[in-house]
């Protein structure tokens, strides 16, 4: 509330002790619904925090996902776009990302199998 | 507010600087609009590289996904904090109605480090803004109206009906004396 004008000689300074930036956050605010008008300056601070603790949930959800399809196969150790939407399928608090991955994932979750096959496939390709 | 800055994206501004003053993430695509519905993939893939392993990898389509849910996430919050506000007839949304609403969609888990988080921030924000008020806090106190019971109702009302609002009304004092 306090930083007004030009934000980019700020930007350094106010986002220091925030990983996200602010007049980020509160523009998305903004677009969630046109009856948000008016946020309180602390409203983008507290997203700045919460946005980093569920980022860090969803991948740290995605790695346990990915590490336990691929116990016997050592060789994957990069996260991809189907482990993090394997992780929203398996997680009730991400239900509301649902629809955002499943256009283009399908009931991974229950072909695990089959998942680890198409890794194999992808493995050999890139190699 | 930072806002009017947001409108002015006209493509035909002459000096090529537009770009640049939307911040410090340096996306070689000036494409205004993802700038708007998305945070930063760098922020975000530093923030998901903390979260694994030394030896974890993460493609870019991952973070891409993880980006786009952070959006969702953002909005799906301010919507039903937003709701909360409107029942209430309050015009702008707060703190606390975002912890309210992370707390009624699942999120209580976030509640506790986003109040220390809080707290710590609005302790810095009083020191770096009352460090010459603090040494001289006793002779300025008496010039000025009665602080600490005005400020002591403000937080009534502030975290009022809500239990997760305590502990940081605390906090509230300090930089409430540097700010009025």
């Amino acid at each position: 509330m306090r930083q007004t004008g030009a934000y980019s000689g700020i930007l350094s300074r106010k986002t220091g002790p925030h990983s996200l930036p602010l007049a980020r956050i509160k523009k998305i605010m903004k677009k969630s619904s046109d009856d948000v008008k008016m946020i309180s300056g602390e409203a983008p601070i507290v997203f700045s925090k919460a946005c980093e603790l569920f980022i860090e949930e969803l991948t740290k959800r995605a790695w346990i996902i990915m590490t336990n399809n691929n116990m016997h196969e050592k060789r994957r150790s990069t996260l991809q776009k189907d482990d993090v939407a394997s992780a929203i399928i398996a997680t009730d608090v991400f239900d509301f990302l649902v629809n955002l991955v499943s256009s283009t994932h399908d009931n991974n979750c229950e072909l695990n199998d089959e998942e680890s096959h198409q890794d194999i496939m992808e493995d050999i390709q890139n190699s | 507010m930072a806002d009017g800055q947001g409108s002015s994206r006209s493509p035909a501004s002459p000096n090529g600087g537009g770009s640049h003053e939307s911040g410090g993430d340096q996306s070689p695509r000036s494409n205004v609009r993802e700038q708007d519905r998305f945070l930063p993939i760098a922020n975000i893939s530093r923030i998901m590289k903390k979260a694994l392993p030394a030896n974890g990898k993460i493609a870019k389509d991952a973070k891409e996904t993880v980006q786009e849910c952070v959006s969702e996430f953002i909005s799906f919050i301010t919507s039903e904090a937003s709701d909360k506000c409107q029942r209430e007839k309050r015009k702008t949304i707060n703190g606390d109605d975002l912890l309210w609403a992370m707390a009624t969609l699942g999120f209580e888990d976030y509640i506790e480090p986003l109040k220390v988080y809080l707290a710590r921030y609005r302790e810095m924000e009083g020191d770096t803004k009352g460090t010459s008020k603090a040494a001289d806090g006793s002779t300025k106190r008496d010039g000025m109206q009665p602080g600490p019971n005005s400020q002591l109702a403000h937080q009534g009302s502030y975290s009022q009906g809500m239990n997760y609002g305590n502990s940081q009304g605390q906090h509230m004092m300090v930089p409430m004396q540097g700010t009025e």
